[in-house]
């Protein structure tokens, strides 16, 4: 193997990793072979720091996710919560703040007010820093002709197999009205739509 | 098949299935797994994903969920999905063993038997028909570079047909393999498109072009019969080597060809392996031939002829006497006459008669004697000579002593041994007959020729249990074949980087080669092992395993010989060739290398009744006859051994001599490398055996070339392709707007902080060291997936604040309605509330909506109605209009037309009274008429009465007369 630097010591010092957990930026999907399991994030120690404003805001919005009416909502309805608050976490920095709970747990565990407060913060205090730019050029590999367009099917093939799988309503959803009618997407376009909201 | 369905088909045989290269599904696996080859029993290699690494071993979990720990140098880096099935296999970022034979697996099972590998063409026999030869493919494939079309032999055999017109370069075609692996099969190929290509040049109207196309696709036939056997391996395996020279005019225009052959097993027409075949020939004739022919040959059934040990054996899909009757019809068409016909099926039936010859020891006396002298006659009948002189020289053959002529009894062992040698020579020299005979045909053109393709057809390095004289001679040629594609290797990437203006000291690895050569061929200063053989054969007493002594003493400390420990026999030794350690066992080199040859029999021969015969035996001086036989023998030392000594030639003497020339002419031409690999040896499609395709590739250079390769840059990308793929990786590095590709890759490159010693800045494009690639594609990989998942996080986001916000707007309405239902609920027992409620709908107020929406719709009626009737109104104001139009148009016609009638009647008038003027005219006239007529008829009157008063008058006067 030539000497060459390792990539993951030389990430550091380029663009900043938008994922926070610079410890294993390899993009493991589900069964990720044992990524060094990340130390659970201390939420005891977040100082949750909202306005009473924002709290009143946080506390209606959370309640309209509570479906059995215990004041509680399902851990995995902490993202979605989370997104409607207007942050952008990854599936996998929820996973990490919720202590990497089992498929069962994500469905069965629930979580107060309270308990969700600092969750929150912690999302707050890191968010997901990727510009405009860079989804532009994350988007323009898949640019064949190099004329400012993807084929519709070719994002809908890399958002529901790459990174962290989107299923086909999702998809449909997030594509609605956004194709040509050649099945091509303006990507910039695109991005500025999913960033219009 | 219909033909649009055929060229689909082989479509799917050329460029392979869809594009997977690209797909985001191929790309996630790899970057995920850190995937990685280690060796495998049953695959040679299998894919294992590494799960933890210690120092110098690495901790792998295979397909099956198994761990197993493996040393670091034992793992192979697996190559990015980019890279699978490529065309060109020097492109792979890792070039290992693994990868090369994964990928020529992957396209193998995908139908794909061309695959290049640098310089190389490296084809896999595919054991069934693929729709990739006719001629619309033959059209596809003309005049395009290399990598325009996908790999065939035909691009090979285009670009060097291309090369030899622009450059006036000879060109050369080396097809080499393992029996079985298809390459005469691909030379046939290379024949069959240059006869199209080349003779498309000049229209039909040249009659003698068609011909020579003709003779040359027929020729092959011929020397497959005599020269092709059935093997385990292979049915039609060619037991001998090629060399055809196509030759072409200025204007690149097919004018002749010659063939030169190289060690043909002559020993197959003797003896042959169970399952296995003599020549074709020898079932050929015994199978076809009938009637008067079978008589005149003296032929007699399979069974009885003893160098036929098997009898009849068929290969599956032939038919022997079919392919008779093809083979003389292919003699045909190369102008064979009938003599000469005959006269080479007479020899192939004396080589079979020749085997039921039997000698007996006779009962006291060592010598042998015939006692049933029935074959020898027919051998002797068909070979035109005297059958007694033909028994004294095997049985007691007239050998020099000295300066003595004596007759020397032979016995039993010493007469089989002649008559068998006699048999392979017998057939040795038909062939070589053929073949000159073959030539005059296809070489006989006047019109210049200017240039040449070679197209050499030569059996692989062979590494067998038991190595003898044969393999140390295919070998050796490998060798030398090897050292000339190192050395054009060497030259074509000296220029490529002389192009690119690139600062590299390549190593000519030619050179890697010439120890173990010198070690074979040297003359002397140590003499090689051909040379030493040679004067071994000259050495009184001299046995094999002297040879071998004499070996181990000269080279014991050349690199590339070495004695194997594992074995006790004496006449062994080793050779560290390219491909591998090869164990030689020296037993009868002496003889192999002098092939020693009753020379009592020849002189017989060549003094044939038969003019054939004659012809065939015509030069027999480089014979090694009795008399060197006698003295390895014998002890005594042969006085007259010098001055014999520059008569003769040995085998390996003849064979250096003619592989010399072989060279000097590749060295001549651009070589083009075509490498044909068995991928199993049960001759089955569909089915690769891991080593068996390893051992090849080592064997046949490919791997050697690709070690090669790696030491300088093979990795090639051009500016566009760099930048498009890897921008990603130098974000921001490159200003927007316009920025030419070697810049704006220049900048890249400092971007990623690559070490200086990876990569080198052409002309046109970036040299990579091997893996370097390999790892801009993870990188790029792991960029990629980090931007994804930042959007996938983005997008979710999107989505959830779309629902959110959907679902704020329903608790608005929710919350609504609620308090609408609840104020209901508190007002409904409340009396006042009822009261109103009863009240309301009486109440004119509570009506006058009621009425204003009946007004409305009643206004809204009337104003439909106006509408309709202004609608109408001015329907009818148009008409009206239009009418109106209309009868001012009528009148000014009615005005028009009573003026005309004015005029009409006016003239009506004047002719009216022209009219009664001229009646009175009329009137005057019929007066005057009248008149006239009255006037008339009183002139008759008076006339009559005249003539009356005449007449009365002359009677008077004749009365007078009368009176007279």
């Amino acid at each position: 193997m030539a000497p060459k630097k390792d990539p993951k010591a030389a990430a550091p010092a380029k663009k900043p990793e938008p994922a926070k957990p610079a410890a294993a930026p390899a993009p493991a999907p589900e069964p990720a072979p044992a990524p060094p399991a990340a130390p659970a994030v201390d939420l005891s120690a977040v100082k949750v720091d909202f306005s009473p404003d924002q709290l009143e805001d946080y506390r209606e919005a959370f309640g309209l996710f509570d479906r059995v009416g215990d004041s509680k909502v399902a851990y995995n309805q902490i993202a979605d919560i989370m997104r409607a608050l207007g942050q952008n976490p990854t599936n996998k920095e929820v996973k990490k703040i919720l202590g990497n709970p089992s498929a069962d747990d994500m469905a069965n565990k629930r979580v107060d007010f309270d308990g969700f407060l600092p969750m929150l913060q912690t999302i707050v205090n890191s968010p997901n820093k990727a510009k405009f730019e860079d989804y532009v050029e994350g988007l323009r590999v898949f640019d064949k002709e190099g004329n400012g367009t993807v084929m519709g099917a070719e994002l809908r093939i890399v958002l529901s197999t790459l990174g962290e799988k989107m299923t086909e309503q999702e998809i449909d959803a997030l594509m609605v009205g956004q194709e040509d009618e050649n099945g091509c997407i303006n990507f910039e376009a695109f991005v500025k739509h999913i960033m219009s909201v | 098949m219909s033909k649009t369905a055929d060229r689909d088909n082989s479509g799917k045989y050329l460029f392979g299935e869809s594009d997977f290269k690209n797909s985001g599904l191929a790309q996630t696996d790899w970057a995920a797994k850190k995937q990685v080859w280690i060796p495998s029993e049953k695959e040679g290699f299998e894919v294992v994903s590494i799960k933890e690494e210690t120092g110098d071993d690495v901790l792998v979990e295979l397909d099956n969920g198994s761990q197993k720990t493996i040393r670091k140098d034992e793992i192979q880096k697996v190559n990015p999905p980019k890279f699978s099935k490529v065309e060109d296999m020097a492109a792979l970022t890792f070039l290992n063993e693994a990868s090369v034979l994964h990928n020529l697996k992957e396209r193998y099972f995908s139908g794909l038997i061309y695959t290049y590998s640098g310089l190389f063409c490296v084809v896999v026999n595919p054991y069934k028909m693929l729709p990739i030869y006719s001629e619309k493919i033959i059209e596809m494939y003309k005049g395009k570079k290399r990598h325009e079309v996908p790999p065939h032999i035909y691009s090979i055999t285009d670009n060097a047909y291309r090369n030899m017109m622009q450059e006036h370069d000879d060109q050369s075609i080396l097809c080499t393999g393992e029996s079985g692996a298809g390459k005469t099969e691909n030379t046939k190929k290379v024949i069959q498109y240059l006869a199209v290509v080349a003779s498309s040049h000049k229209s039909k109207k040249d009659a003698v072009s068609g011909e020579l196309e003709k003779q040359l696709l027929q020729a092959n036939p011929i020397l497959e019969a005599f020269g092709n056997a059935k093997t385990i391996k292979n049915d039609n395996s060619s037991r001998f080597g090629k060399f055809i020279r196509l030759n072409f005019d200025i204007t690149g225009y097919l004018v002749g060809a010659t063939i030169d052959t190289y060690l043909l097993e002559k020993s197959r027409c003797v003896r042959q392996a169970k399952v296995e075949r003599s020549f074709h020939i020898f079932y050929y004739v015994v199978a076809g031939a009938k009637d008067k022919m079978r008589e005149e040959l003296l032929l007699e059934g399979f069974n009885s002829y003893s160098f036929l040990s098997a009898g009849h054996v068929q290969v599956p899909g032939t038919e022997d006497d079919e392919m008779f009757t093809e083979t003389l019809g292919a003699m045909e068409v190369l102008g064979f006459i009938e003599d000469e016909r005959i006269g080479m099926l007479k020899v192939v039936s004396t080589v079979l008669q020749l085997g039921n010859i039997e000698f007996k020891k006779d009962k006291n006396q060592e010598q042998a004697t015939i006692p049933d002298n029935t074959a020898a006659q027919k051998v002797c009948h068909l070979q035109g000579i005297n059958v007694t002189d033909f028994t004294r020289a095997i049985l007691t053959p007239r050998i020099k002593v000295g300066r003595e002529v004596v007759q020397k009894a032979q016995t039993k062992e010493q007469a089989d041994f002649a008559i068998e040698a006699l048999a392979k020579t017998m057939y040795d020299r038909l062939f070589r007959w053929i073949l000159t005979r073959v030539n005059k045909v296809l070489d006989k053109s006047k019109r210049q020729s200017v240039s040449f393709i070679g197209i050499l057809d030569i059996a692989g390095f062979e590494i067998f249990e038991d190595n003898s004289f044969e393999q140390l001679c295919i070998n050796y040629t490998n060798e030398k074949l090897q050292q000339l594609f190192n050395h054009t290797m060497f030259v074509l990437e000296q220029e490529e980087y002389k192009r690119e203006g690139i600062e590299w000291n390549f190593i000519d690895f030619g050179l890697d080669l010439q120890p173990c050569i010198d070690l074979i061929e040297r003359q002397n200063n140590p003499p090689g092992i051909l040379s030493l053989l040679d004067e071994q054969c000259w050495f009184p007493k001299a046995t094999d395993v002297s040879f071998v002594d004499k070996l181990l003493n000269t080279h014991s400390s050349h690199c590339k010989f070495t004695k194997p420990k594992q074995h006790k026999e004496k006449t062994m030794f080793s050779v560290l060739h390219y491909a591998g350690k090869v164990d030689y066992n020296a037993t009868g080199w002496l003889t192999k290398n002098m092939d020693p040859l009753n020379d009592n029999v020849t002189a017989l021969l060549s003094n044939s009744s038969s003019a054939f015969i004659q012809d065939l035996w015509k030069d027999t001086d480089h014979v090694v006859g009795l008399e060197q036989m006698t003295k390895m023998s014998e002890s005594s030392v042969a006085s007259s051994s010098k001055s014999k000594k520059g008569m003769f030639r040995t085998v390996g003497q003849l064979y250096k001599e003619s592989l010399g020339k072989l060279m000097t002419t590749l060295h001549h031409t651009t070589p083009n490398f075509v490498r044909c690999i068995i991928p199993n040896h049960e001759k089955r499609a569909g089915k690769m055996e891991a080593h068996l395709v390893l051992e090849q590739l080592r064997c046949n250079g490919v791997l050697e070339g690709i070690r090669i390769c790696r030491q300088g840059f093979p990795n090639r990308v051009v500016f566009q392709e760099f930048r498009q793929r890897y921008e990603i990786l130098a974000a921001g590095a490159i200003p927007k707007g316009f920025m030419d590709g070697k810049q704006a890759s220049t900048v890249m490159i400092k971007h990623l902080d690559l070490d200086p010693n990876l990569y080198r800045i052409g002309q046109s494009k970036i040299f990579f060291r091997t893996g370097v690639l390999a790892q801009l594609e993870e990188e790029r990989d792991l960029k990629l997936t980090v931007i994804i998942i930042a959007f996938q996080g983005r997008a979710q986001g999107f989505l959830s604040r779309k629902a959110f916000s959907k679902r704020q707007q329903q608790l608005t309405a929710m919350k609504v309605i609620q308090r609408n239902c609840a104020a209901y609920l508190k007002l409904k027992n409340w009396q006042w509330w009822r009261l109103f409620t009863k009240v309301k709908p009486l109440l004119q107020v509570t009506r006058q909506e009621e009425e204003m929406s009946q007004k409305e719709e009643e206004l809204q009626k009337a104003k439909e109605l106006a509408q309709k009737s202004e609608t109408q109104l001015k329907e009818i104001t148009d008409k009206h209009a239009k009418l109106l139009e209309e009868r001012d148009k009528l009148q000014e016609k009615l005005q028009a037309e009573a003026e005309m009638f004015a005029e009409a009647e006016e003239i009506r008038v004047r002719l009216e009274a022209k009219k009664q003027e001229l009646e009175e005219v009329l009137h005057e006239m019929e007066t005057r008429l009248e008149e006239e007529e009255e006037h008339a008829q009183n002139f008759q009157q008076e006339k009559r009465n005249m003539e009356q008063q005449l007449k009365s008058m002359i009677s008077d006067l004749e009365g007078l007369n009368c009176y007279r």
